[in-house]
């Protein structure tokens, strides 16, 4: 044995980001410079995304969902409230960054030389979790 | 020599676990910040054997 650690996911890359959300079934839009998303609330100031999933391919949906790229290069989730409600919560977003992270570091394996081993999806009571193993190429 | 094994678990909400066994010292830290990917490191807890390769080192260098 010899180290643990625990971290956050941060969205940042937005090739395995874009590669997550089509494996969910969307085919997201990709915007170098951010453009407007239509909202429900079509009085408010329209949000702006870089990453935009529209309204018509998210069911039951009141907006477009989308993430906006941040001054410290993070690409962090736009959404109205209310689609916190309808299926597009904390849940949603969390099987977002599980793709994404799983993605992300199979690509940084390979690139490095790493070797997968294993992969296994545990079943848990808070919901599935991914377990990849690695050995190190001599 | 035991292997080294790297194991990282993504839970549901996309955090994730990572375990490396059999690395000591410089190395270890490598492959921590290859695996991490710039993520916010949340804990971080070194085990005995990562201090075994230091204590090699420092023998070495007091010789």
């Amino acid at each position: 044995m010899s180290k643990y650690g625990v971290s956050i996911t941060e969205l940042r890359e937005e090739k395995y980001l874009v590669d997550a959300l089509r494996e969910m079934g969307y085919r997201p839009e990709i915007h170098p410079e951010a453009v407007p998303m239509n909202s429900y609330y079509s009085e408010q100031e329209a949000k702006q995304a870089n990453i935009i999933l529209r309204r018509h391919e998210l069911r039951g949906a009141c907006g477009d969902i989308g993430f906006a790229r941040q001054p410290d290069g993070r690409l962090t989730l736009i959404a109205d409230e209310l689609d916190a409600y309808h299926g597009y919560g904390e849940k949603w977003l969390g099987r977002v960054q599980q793709l994404y992270k799983e993605k992300q570091t199979l690509a940084m394996a390979r690139a490095r030389g790493y070797i997968l081993k294993k992969r296994e999806v545990i079943q848990t009571k808070e919901g599935e979790q991914v377990r990849l193993q690695f050995a190190v190429r001599r | 020599m035991q292997d080294q094994t790297i194991t990282i678990t993504i839970d549901e909400q996309g955090h994730s676990t990572l375990d490396l066994e059999g690395f000591a010292g410089r190395s270890c830290e490598k492959v921590f910040d290859d695996f991490r990917s710039g993520d916010k490191v949340k804990i971080e807890r070194k085990k005995p054997a990562y201090y075994a390769g230091q204590q090699i080192q420092r023998e070495k260098s007091q010789r």
